[in-house]
């Protein structure tokens, strides 16, 4: 059998405090769903990318995210469950794997592994991802709920970053402010509570702080060894950054696991006892397999030092979102604009922001995984790779599966991919003498 | 003093034993079957019974290939990706460029000169584009593996075979032998559309002569002529090119034994 190593290590006081929290708050998110489910409070579907929690949050509206309660399903080894319950009704195996695995849940019962999954009271979608516009409109053809659809402005031809001053990004900030007040609108109507601006203002300000701190979190890991590994302990400060966006309890949760990374570097500690190959994850991990895939990597002792998850699906956290609290809902637009960009406009500018990544983490190579389901995160990677190779010299595995479906999970393949491109670093790295 | 390189492929299993001084003394070969253990100390025993030697005299040996993992007797692993590109360095050193058309897997290798893997690309997960697919055409048609290249060279008209999938080829063969086309003529679509998806891989990682051609579908004549067509120079085979990952892994193990590395990591026993 094969036994694990024991990393020995100095105690260290604030270990597995964000461990501890995470689950509490994942919980505690499930029992609100539940508590509102059998209350008939109205719950808000919404998204990681364009979630407006901002608004919801103020009017106290609870925020189901059923890719998050798409991904759990598969992390517990049900997502298959779901699927075939989907594809039962008609939905092809080509359709998104999140959105499948929704339908196959409210086709069930809705009885997710970690909780009573709420029906939609009112859906919050964005053009973000087209998957995001057919996805509502399932929801509200199955329960008649209102859709509200942020439409933002997408490519301006100038990469990543809108030129804030020009006329065009004043207009853009004049459609998109226009549409927050309608989101506005029909918050008070669904959950029957008036508009309190102060109380949007505290939100904001709680974003901003969770900024600050999420980019410190990020910024950790430009410490050698890496004290967090981006794709499995990254995946938790994720889901609680946007199930708890602009409140005091996601601030807090920030602050725990700074506080413990901090540690962690002043003792040197690192996410792996031995940390050889840093790496960049773009696209996402396989879920129904998760282990197993973290496993192929820490295997050669390669860390995930960065993931471009933790960017794309953090609302514009990890950017040093910051709102004008003077203004409020034109702060809002601007942010909600300025931060969207990376993901309209991804497949065309991704690899800069991988090279500068890939510089400031000093990453050994980059691991692109292509989502056989989703289209929208999974187009273009095979190019950025080649790019980041031949421009910036950063050498790139490609493999695929999926994020929830496992029969697009085929072990020896991955494997022989991804020792492969191990190999390719270790060669490399005895013949730079490193 | 000997090594030996073990290459448990998808399809068939071949092994190498050689010297300090790169000389092959032995090679085995057999089809991998269900049982991959097996099948890796079959094609060691068949190398080994070519030369003078026992086992005890082989003092490193390194397996390869999707049944890797499997040889009990090996002392380390290392991907057949590192193995083909290592293997063809050897046999041509001017190679840069590396394509193998596996048993499920075909890959395109950019290589240094020293037969380190630069990049590489492999297909998709499914077995469009790789030995499968003549595989495929071999059971449709009935016709032995070995006989299909020199019967493509005799095709006049091809057909264009439209399906990527290996399991729709079969239907797709006998459907245009239906509409009555020639037989050679079906089997070249079969090539065409087999050497047009490797060639395109090997374009992704930037196709660098020497163009070096390995694995068992360097035994195809048909398919030597279409890849050299398509990358537009003559590719580099020789009768070993069908034991090039086997021969990689060999020099691998010899590495081993000569830099006393023994199981160092990277190369995880
Ligand atoms: S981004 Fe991809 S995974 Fe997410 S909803 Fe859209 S298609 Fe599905």
């Amino acid at each position: 059998m094969e036994t694990q190593k024991v990393a020995i290590r100095p105690a260290l006081s604030q270990a597995g405090n964000t461990r501890t929290a995470s689950r509490a708050l994942m919980d505690n998110w499930w029992k609100q769903l539940g508590e509102a489910d059998a209350a008939a409070q109205p719950v808000a579907n919404t998204f990681v990318m364009g979630s407006l929690a901002e608004v919801l949050n103020t009017f106290d509206i609870p925020m189901s995210f059923p890719e998050i309660a798409a991904l759990q399903t598969a992390v517990k080894g049900k997502a298959m469950d779901y699927l075939l319950a989907a594809e039962d009704l008609g939905y092809s195996p080509d359709i998104c794997g999140y959105v499948k695995v929704d339908i196959g849940l409210h086709a069930t019962g809705r009885d997710h592994p970690l909780g009573k999954y709420p029906k939609p009271g009112m859906v919050v979608a964005s053009n973000m991802c087209n998957t995001y516009i057919k996805w509502a409109e399932v929801w509200e053809r199955q329960y008649g709920c209102p859709v509200f659809v942020l439409d933002l402005p997408g490519w301006r031809g100038t990469g990543f970053e809108y030129d804030s001053s020009s006329e065009t990004f004043r207009n853009d900030v004049k459609y998109v402010e226009g549409q927050i007040r309608d989101l506005i609108s029909l918050s008070a109507e669904v959950s029957g509570k008036k508009f309190d601006i102060d109380k949007l203002r505290e939100i904001l300000g709680n974003v901003n702080r969770m900024s600050e701190l999420y980019q410190s979190i990020l910024a950790m890991n430009k410490n050698k060894p890496a004290p967090f590994n981006a794709l499995t302990e990254g995946i938790n400060y994720m889901g609680i950054a946007n199930i708890l966006r602009g409140l005091p309890e996601g601030v807090e949760f920030m602050e725990t696991v700074l506080a413990e990374l901090e540690e962690r570097v002043a003792h040197g500690v690192g996410a792996l006892t031995d940390e050889r190959y840093r790496l960049l994850l773009v696209g996402t991990a396989c879920y129904t397999n998760f282990r197993d895939f973290v496993g192929m990597f820490e295997r050669w002792d390669g860390v995930f030092v960065a993931s471009e998850y933790m960017s794309y699906a953090g609302g514009g956290i990890d950017r040093g979102l910051h709102y004008d609290l003077s203004r409020p809902i034109e702060s809002l637009a601007e942010q909600i604009l300025i931060t969207s960009q990376p993901s309209m406009s991804g497949i065309f500018f991704s690899h800069e922001w991988q090279a500068k990544m890939a510089e400031e983490y000093d990453v050994d190579g980059i691991c692109y995984h292509g989502v056989k389901s989703c289209r929208t995160t999974a187009a273009g990677l095979p190019d950025a790779r080649e790019w980041l190779l031949n421009n910036a010299g950063v050498p790139g595995l490609f493999i695929q599966s999926d994020l929830v479906d496992s029969r697009l999970w085929a072990e020896a393949q991955m494997r022989n991919r991804i020792d492969a491109f191990f190999e390719s670093l270790q060669s490399r790295r005895v013949q730079s003498g490193v | 003093m000997l090594v030996a390189g073990v290459d448990v492929g998808s399809t068939q299993t071949k092994a190498v034993i050689i010297t300090g001084e790169h000389e092959i003394l032995g090679r085995g070969l057999c089809s991998t079957g269900a049982k991959l253990a097996d099948a890796g100390e079959t094609a060691f025993n068949l190398a080994l019974e070519q030369t003078e030697f026992a086992e005890p005299d082989v003092a490193f040996v390194v397996g390869t290939g999707y049944g890797r993992f499997n040889i009990d007797f090996g002392d380390a692993q290392v991907t057949e990706i590192s193995c083909h590109a290592r293997g063809a360095v050897h046999l041509f050193p001017g190679t840069r460029s590396v394509l193998d058309i596996g048993g499920q897997d075909t890959k395109a290798i950019k290589v240094t000169a020293d037969g380190q893997v630069v990049d590489f690309n492999m297909n998709d997960k499914c077995a469009a584009g790789t030995g499968r697919f003549l595989g495929a055409a071999s059971d449709a048609l009935e016709i032995p593996l070995g006989e299909l290249g020199p019967l493509a060279l005799a095709a006049k008209n091809p057909v264009k075979m439209t399906t990527t999938c290996t399991v729709f080829a079969e239907s797709e063969i006998l459907g245009w032998m239906a509409k009555g086309r020639r037989i050679e003529d079906v089997v070249m679509g079969v090539h065409n559309s087999i050497a047009s998806r490797s060639v395109s891989l090997l374009r992704r990682v930037g196709i660098e002569p020497e163009i070096t051609f390995t694995g068992g579908v360097t035994r195809n004549t048909a398919m030597v002529e279409l890849i050299s067509e398509l990358v537009g120079s003559r590719v580099n085979t020789n009768e070993e090119s069908h034991y090039c990952g086997a021969i990689g892994a060999a020099l691998y193990a010899l590495d081993q034994v000569l830099t006393g590395a023994g199981t160092e990591r990277g190369l995880p026993t």
